[in-house]
């Protein structure tokens, strides 16, 4: 056995539940990381995304204006 | 006033004030215990009066009363402008406003008496805890029923930088709060141990993280942009820097525990995402910084930008520093030393303090339909601020690192070089500077509270004044 599997050898008999539920929280969130930077930098989006940027310069619109 | 009639700005009056007399009396206790480590005879054989009781006092005074005044005031400020719509209750608001106050005299009381459960950032006894608690949780169901009745459909960044502060620090607090009474007045956790430790700096880091890095960003969200009159730079990177630190904010407290009881990897975890943090911090400061690009000039004329601006610069610094100082290497040599309390207030002075100042000469000028009073006065809280900081963390830099190698410093017999009565001497310098440091920021504080009462006195006597970006 090599020192990197050494270092990442896991005893998964010894995982109690409270480490499973940590662990496939922290999976389940790190793709969704995943999934956020591959929505916000993808080209499609940015002029969605970027349109918002004007909010708080543009407040007066909202005074006049149902929800869009 | 026509913004009086638009939407429900008296709270937030309220609290813009308040924020400004805490800023000022929250710094003149932290001059008075710095003062105290330097000469100790300014404890004056008192007990209420001790370092020991009114640290508390202090660090509650900037982070809840000065620190808490400016996120309600600015959360429902913004909150009101970028949805276009009143706050869902104004009897909310102002339930929200006295009763915070409320929790501030109960510690100005009760602190000086050493009525404390001995939690750092956390010390309230169990009483003012659920009061804590039941005001935060008005304050946050106000500002999510405002969201709710927006007349927008997207919901503006800096909401949800404010909306992440009031989730996470309703789970923090509650959760580190949690505790046996055994009296009125007196509490023990129902952690212990280690256990207790890592709840603690859960707590400690994330009070960091949410309440003084995620609030006051959705502040630089909204107030940079108003005030420079520009676009933010880039609104998906702000997407990532939110969901970024949400996510990694979380891990980070175990880096306060490097070489105690706590198992290893916690620490190297901990130490690990807050170097992976830096990235997203950083890309925050620059999103803040690059909404002047082409307009830089405006730094030069506009003192309240200054301000927003060069809290983004300490932003920036002191979340590279932060990640440096939990890798175990260097914490051997920083844990427990000037150092860690020169990186705090490199983020406090420098980032909140200026952060916040920047949006409360906005707010005031907005509010009360006027120009500042005097624009040179802002200029010069904003020199005094700034080099009130720089003093104070230069101190505990050099304080700090000098500390360390004494302490760690042994002899060819492996007998330590140094006494720690010795380290304590040697600091003596370096407290005093901290001290004129402390003193010339709180000097700004009391320029900044003269500056607001006259303006606002002034738009009273000539409410005709358009209001204008204080300008040279």
């Amino acid at each position: 056995m090599n020192s990197l599997q050494e270092y990442f050898q896991t005893d998964w008999a010894a995982m109690t539940s409270s480490d499973w539920v940590g662990l496939i929280m922290t999976v389940v969130v790190f793709f969704l990381m995943i999934a956020l930077y591959v929505y916000a930098l993808h080209p499609s989006n940015r002029e969605k995304l970027e349109a918002q940027r004007f909010i708080p310069l543009d407040e007066d619109r909202l005074d006049t204006e149902g929800r869009k | 006033m026509e913004t009086t009639e638009k939407y429900h700005f008296d709270v937030v009056r309220w609290f813009s004030v308040a924020a400004v007399i805490y800023l000022v009396v929250g710094t003149l206790v932290g001059v008075v215990i710095a003062s105290q480590l330097a000469w100790p005879v300014m404890n004056f054989d008192n007990p209420y009066l001790t370092f020991g009781r009114l640290r508390p006092l202090h660090t509650n005074a900037v982070i809840f009363a000065f620190g808490g005044c400016v996120l309600m005031a600015t959360a429902f400020y913004s909150v009101q402008r970028t949805c276009g719509v009143k706050l869902w209750s104004n009897k909310l608001a102002w339930f929200t406003f006295w009763g915070w106050n409320l929790i501030i005299v109960s510690a100005v009381i009760t602190l000086p008496l050493g009525l404390t459960s001995g939690k750092e950032y956390a010390e309230l006894e169990w009483p003012i805890d659920i009061a804590i608690a039941v005001v935060w949780v008005a304050f946050t169901v106000n500002f999510v029923m405002t969201i709710a009745n927006r007349k927008s459909s997207h919901i503006y960044v800096s909401n949800w930088f404010f909306l992440g502060m009031m989730i996470m620090i309703t789970y923090l607090h509650v959760v580190n709060s949690l505790a046996i009474p055994v009296g009125m007045f007196k509490s023990y956790s129902i952690f212990s141990g280690v256990q207790d430790a890592m709840i603690q700096w859960w707590w400690g880091h994330n009070a960091v993280g949410f309440y003084l890095t995620a609030g006051f960003l959705g502040i630089m969200y909204y107030f940079v942009p108003k005030q420079a009159n520009r676009p933010m730079f880039s609104y998906r990177l702000s997407v990532i820097h939110f969901w970024a630190l949400t996510f990694g904010y979380v891990w980070l407290g175990a880096h306060h525990l490097q070489y105690t009881a706590l198992p290893d990897w916690t620490g190297s975890l901990g130490a690990a995402i807050s170097i992976a943090m830096i990235i997203p911090s950083w890309g925050g400061a620059i999103n803040g910084m690059m909404t002047l690009s082409g307009a830089w000039d405006k730094l030069r004329t506009d003192y309240v930008l200054r301000f927003l601006i060069a809290s983004l610069a300490f932003y920036a610094m002191s979340t590279f520093e932060g990640p440096i100082m939990s890798i175990k290497t260097v914490n051997a040599l920083s844990h427990y030393t000037d150092w860690t309390v020169g990186h705090v207030h490199s983020g406090a002075l420098g980032w909140v303090g200026m952060v916040a100042a920047g949006a409360l000469y906005h707010m005031v000028m907005k509010l009360w339909n006027t120009e500042m009073y005097s624009s040179k006065l802002v200029n010069t809280h904003f020199w005094l601020a700034t080099i009130g900081t720089v003093i104070y963390i230069v101190a505990l830099w050099i304080s700090g690192i000098m500390q360390g190698l004494m302490w760690r410093d042994y002899d060819e017999f492996g007998t330590l070089t140094y006494t720690f009565a010795e380290s304590v001497a040697a600091m003596h310098p370096f407290y005093a500077m901290r001290t004129i440091g402390g003193f010339i920021y709180m000097l700004g504080g009391v320029v900044m509270l003269y500056n607001v009462v006259m303006t606002i006195r002034q738009a009273r006597t000539n409410p005709s004044i358009t209001a204008e970006p204080a300008r040279a």
